[in-house]
Parts: structure tokens; C-alpha cells; sequence
């Protein structure tokens, strides 16, 4: 283990704090390991918690053709989403779908999900875009 | 459904079609404590400090990208104005801590380390004279370093010795980097009334004032206001400012999430977001163009200064009730070699400098990404930047000069950097000479707050 100088100095003055005059190499290996056992216990900041949490707004649009609700609906329940809306407009030759989808409950990650989305987009030459309800909330709602 | 379908659509619209993006991230890191007697312990200090805090940041940046589909455009890091750590070094010490920022930054991947900077707008001390000495060999001899001076503030008055210094300094730059265009000029920026958040570059640096860390944001998005205006046709004023609030509003609320949820992944607190219309290049990414659908037949012309005032007064406010953590510069940005419409109001003879000064009153920096002949004296250079330091001072707002006097070029011709810093065509400077007036030196005192008339 890496410490830093910061943590060198906080652990040594844990240490001076506890014991004062009465230290004995034993005490002091042991306040050592204390505060280092401490340290492991800390957050670690750099695992992203919430990638697989809440809600998400799928929107695709494109050239209407058979089967593509389906496909991108039939993938989405494969990953253990939840479908909790669907809205579906047609404009002429062109479709535009909106779906409000948890995946709470899937096992796969958003950036799995988007995955698997971009490669239905490929095949059918549409657009499909994955984002977190939030930004919606965000900057449509006070 | 939660949310309308035009709602979605819109959101889907601004970042696709008009290129709604983030225009930076920016984490301001404190180098106070990384100071030693000895120059390489100094320097393996600042390299391991900005890699601790800063090794992530690009990857947590894109990671909230993907999570909300809108792009940040930049990553970058903000420093303490280096000539505070460094002060009893040299200026050969100085250029060697920025060449190891230099690695460090691209260690870690961002576009820019921003903060070799001094604030000097009462005096010098020793390490802000020898910084200001080393600006043309750091600025030629690293790639991501940017560098900026304050020169004056509303409190102090302006530094003329200063603004001396920086314009010998400035050619120096042009003439070291004639290579590329005297790029080297197009990362450093003269100050008056510099604010200590800025998120961004080339301006950028920690302030004295600034935590250990913080995440700040700059949000971009002059095309999404540029579609917005054009879909509001023919309407009053009232409603034409209305139309741009609405906008910025959402583009605000969104810069602020993007950049709170940045900062969350880091474990850092979270600064503030910089709400600036920042263009790009790209078609349509314009603030000129904006300009022009208020009305206008062109920039440069009568009625240009109004037309500005209203947009940057409108996007103030409008970033106001968005978040209550405004900050940084938070208007409107008009560099001119960033800005397609920009560009051509100079190539038809539409824009000049002067023009631009005025325009500067208004806006929220100042003369910005300028190019000049490269036989335009350092003694007009230091007029041209003494003119928009009295403009910031007795107006009490930021103003700043960021001018390329391209080596061996003139009017007609152009510099190219490619990328966000774009292309400027030469303008022309009035040549008048200043030299006497500028070489008085000493201090120009602070101005009044009352009688302002």
C-alpha cells in the first residue's frame, strides 16, 4: 500500500494523540495498523455506483419498416428491462418512438443496453438514443 | 408519460442537430502545498498531485457522457497560478515545472492544463517578474500549457508595467512559434478583473480563494440559441429576450447536472457552471450567426453592440434561475477565429477592431483569438490591451485580450490552427504610435465607484 504524505501525518498524529509519553514500540505498531486498517475503510470514489440504477428514455427514429418496435423491444426484455411506457407517432414514411424503460432490475449495465441497441440501429439503419430520465427532469421540469 | 414528446424531441434535437454540447470540465486542483527548496522534488509533487486527483477525469467524463448522450467537448485542469507556489525560482525553473505539468497532463489525456498564470495588477513579486519572463519559452516548448496574467482589477487600478512586460512577451510567443502560426499566442490571455473560477482556457486557473479540488462546467450551445431565435421570426425585443432565456435555461440546467455528476464520480465537491455561449467553428455553432438573426445584415455594423447586449443580458439571467451556482465568465464569447460568423464579418470588411473593442463592453470577456500583422509593435500591442483594461476597470467587469501578432504575416492573409481555436484572418491594427504614453509606466490608479456618468 501507497500512503501519502498526508496520511503519514494524520496517522502519526493519531498515534502522539493516544499514547503521549507511555509509547512503547508495541503501542505504536499497533495505533499504526489501527489507522491503516482505517484507511481500507474509507469510500473508494473510483467505482461508479450508478450506471445500472433508475430510469431510462429510449428514442429512435427513422424510416418505419416491420418489425422494428418489435426488435428493439423484444432486446430490451432480454436484458430484464422494464417497459414502463411506450408512445409511438407516424409521419408519413417516418416514425418516431419514445420508450420509458427501468433497468433497475437487468442484469446488464446502461452501457451493455446502449450496446446492444447501436447494433439494432446498425442493422436497421435507424437512430436509437439511450439517456438517463434525469436530464429530461432536468431541464424540462423547475 | 413524464414527459411530453415534444420535450424528448427537443432534447434529442438541440444535441444532434444544433450541437448542443458541454464545452468543458474543468478540475481545479491546488498546488500550494507542492512547493520545495529543491526543484525536482517540486516538480515530482505537482506531476503526482495532478495525477491523484486528475487520473480519472477524462474516463468519469465519459462515462457521464454516455449516461445522458450529451458530449463534453473538453477535459481540462486548473491549477494555482503557478508563480504563487514557485516564487523563489527562476524563470528557467519555471519552464521546467511546466514541462513536467506538460507531461502530466498528457499522462492523464485532457486537452488542457491551464493556471501558468500570475496576477499582477498592483505589483510584481520576484517569481511573477521571472514567470512573466519565461511565458514565450514554456508557451513554445509545451503543448497543453496554458498561461495567463492579470494586469488590472476595478480595486487596484492597472499595472501598465506589467502590460509592457506581457506585450514583449506576446511577440516573443508569435515569433518562437512562427512555425505553427505563432499558436503560442493563442493560449495566453491578458486579464483585467480575472475571475478565480473560470473553467475556460486559455484563462483558466485555481484562485487563491478555491478549495483543495473542485469540478467546474462551461456550457456551450450558441447553435441551439441560433435555432431558437430563428424560430421565433418576427417578434419584439421583449419576446426575442424571452426566446434566448427559455433556451439558455435548459442548456444551464443540463451543464449543471452533466457537471455535478462529474464531480460525484470523482468524490469532489462541486464548483460552479459557467454560463457562456462559447462557440465552435462549426457551421451554425455561431454567435455571429446569432447575431445576424436578431437582425442584423451583418457584424460590424450599427446596431451590432445593442444586439450583443441583449443576447449576453438575456443569457446572465436566464443562467441565474437555472442554477445557483453561477459563476466564471457567464455571457456571451466572441473570438473571432472560433466563430464562422465572425470570421466572414472580418473577411468582408465588416468587423474591425475597434468595432470588436466596443463590442467588448457588452460582452462577457473581451478582445478574444485576434490576429494581427506580425509587424504590429509591442508598444500598440500594449495599447490595444491598456484600452480593454480601462474598458474592464471602469466598468467593474472581466475584460481580456488574447492577440496573435502572426510572425511574417499581413492583412489578407490568415493563421490556421484547426480544432476549437479555428482560423483568423489578419486584421488590421491602426498603427498610431502609444509608444510615449505607454512608456510612461508605473500604475494607473484605481477609478471611482461614484459620479458614474
Amino acid at each position: 500500500m501507497k500512503l501519502s504524505e498526508d496520511e503519514i501525518r494524520r496517522i502519526t498524529l493519531t498515534a502522539i494523540n493516544e499514547m503521549g509519553d507511555d509509547a512503547t514500540p508495541e503501542l505504536v505498531k499497533k495505533a499504526v495498523s489501527r489507522a491503516v486498517s482505517k484507511l481500507d475503510t474509507q469510500p473508494d470514489f473510483s467505482k461508479s455506483t450508478s450506471s445500472n440504477q433508475g430510469r431510462l428514455i429510449l428514442t429512435s427514429f427513422g424510416l418505419n419498416q416491420t418489425g422494428v418496435v418489435a426488435k428493439i423491444t423484444t432486446e430490451l426484455s432480454e436484458c430484464g428491462c422494464d417497459l414502463q411506457d411506450i408512445s409511438q407517432k407516424l409521419m408519413d414514411d417516418f416514425y418516431t418512438l419514445i420508450v420509458i424503460v427501468d433497468i433497475s432490475g437487468s442484469s446488464k449495465n446502461m452501457s451493455e443496453i446502449q450496446e446492444k441497441m447501436n447494433k439494432i440501429a446498425e442493422a436497421l439503419k435507424i437512430k436509437i438514443y439511450l439517456q438517463h430520465e434525469e436530464i429530461f427532469r432536468q431541464m424540462h421540469r423547475i | 408519460m413524464p414527459f411530453e414528446f415534444e420535450e424528448i424531441l427537443e432534447t434529442i434535437k438541440m444535441t444532434e442537430i444544433e450541437h448542443f454540447d458541454i464545452r468543458t470540465v474543468t478540475m481545479g486542483i491546488s498546488l500550494r502545498d507542492c512547493v520545495d527548496r529543491n526543484i525536482e522534488v517540486t516538480k515530482q509533487k505537482m506531476y503526482d498531485k495532478i495525477l491523484k486527483y486528475g487520473s480519472n477525469h477524462v474516463k468519469y467524463a465519459q462515462e457521464v457522457e454516455k449516461r445522458y448522450g450529451i458530449s463534453i467537448a473538453n477535459k481540462r485542469i486548473s491549477i494555482t497560478p503557478l508563480s504563487i507556489p514557485l516564487d523563489a525560482f527562476k524563470w528557467e525553473d519555471f519552464v521546467e515545472v511546466a514541462k513536467t505539468l506538460d507531461k502530466a497532463a498528457a499522462e492523464i489525456g485532457i486537452d488542457y492544463l491551464a493556471g501558468y498564470s500570475a496576477l499582477v495588477q498592483k505589483g510584481f513579486t520576484n517569481g511573477e517578474l521571472e514567470l512573466l519572463k519565461s511565458i514565450p519559452y514554456t508557451l513554445s516548448e509545451t503543448k497543453r500549457i496554458c498561461s495567463s496574467v492579470n494586469v488590472a482589477s476595478t480595486k487596484a487600478g492597472i499595472n501598465i508595467d506589467a502590460i509592457n512586460l506581457v506585450a514583449e512577451a506576446i511577440k516573443k510567443t508569435a515569433e518562437m512559434t512562427k512555425d505553427q502560426d505563432s499558436i503560442g499566442c493563442a493560449k495566453f490571455v491578458c486579464f483585467a478583473n480575472a475571475v478565480e473560477d473560470n473553467p475556460f482556457v486559455a484563462g483558466a486557473f485555481h484562485g487563491i480563494s478555491e478549495p483543495e479540488v473542485v469540478l467546474n462546467v462551461g456550457i456551450s450551445g450558441p447553435g441551439v440559441v441560433l435555432d431558437a431565435i430563428k424560430a421565433a421570426g418576427s417578434c419584439d425585443m421583449n419576446h426575442l429576450a424571452d426566446v434566448i432565456k427559455r433556451t439558455v435555461f435548459k442548456i444551464t440546467r443540463a451543464g449543471e447536472l452533466l457537471g455535478r455528476k462529474v464531480a460525484e464520480q470523482h468524490g469532489i465537491p462541486f464548483g460552479i457552471v459557467d454560463v457562456s455561449l462559447a462557440p465552435t467553428p462549426a457551421e451554425g455553432d455561431s454567435i455571429g450567426d446569432i447575431l445576424m438573426a436578431m437582425g442584423l445584415a451583418d457584424i460590424g455594423g450599427p446596431g451590432t453592440t445593442a444586439a450583443l447586449a441583449l443576447l449576453n443580458d438575456s443569457v446572465k439571467k436566464a443562467g441565474l434561475m437555472a442554477s445557483t451556482n453561477v459563476g466564471g465568465m457567464s455571457g456571451a464569447f466572441i473570438p473571432v477565429s472560433e466563430d464562422q460568423g465572425m470570421i466572414r464579418a472580418v473577411e468582408n470588411g465588416s468587423l474591425c477592431i475597434e468595432k470588436l473593442e466596443a463590442m467588448t463592453c457588452v460582452c462577457s470577456v473581451g478582445l478574444d483569438m485576434i490576429a494581427v500583422p506580425g509587424d504590429t509593435t509591442a508598444a500598440t500591442i500594449a495599447g490595444v490591451i491598456a484600452d480593454e483594461a480601462a474598458i474592464g476597470i471602469i466598468n467593474d467587469k472581466t475584460t481580456a485580450v488574447r492577440i496573435i501578432p502572426a510572425y511574417g504575416k499581413k492583412v489578407g492573409d490568415s493563421v490556421d490552427y484547426g480544432g476549437l481555436l479555428g482560423k483568423a484572418p489578419i486584421m488590421s491594427v491602426r498603427n498610431i504610435n502609444c509608444s510615449t504614453f505607454m512608456g510612461r509606466g508605473g500604475r494607473f490608479p484605481a477609478p471611482t465607484r461614484s459620479l458614474t456618468n
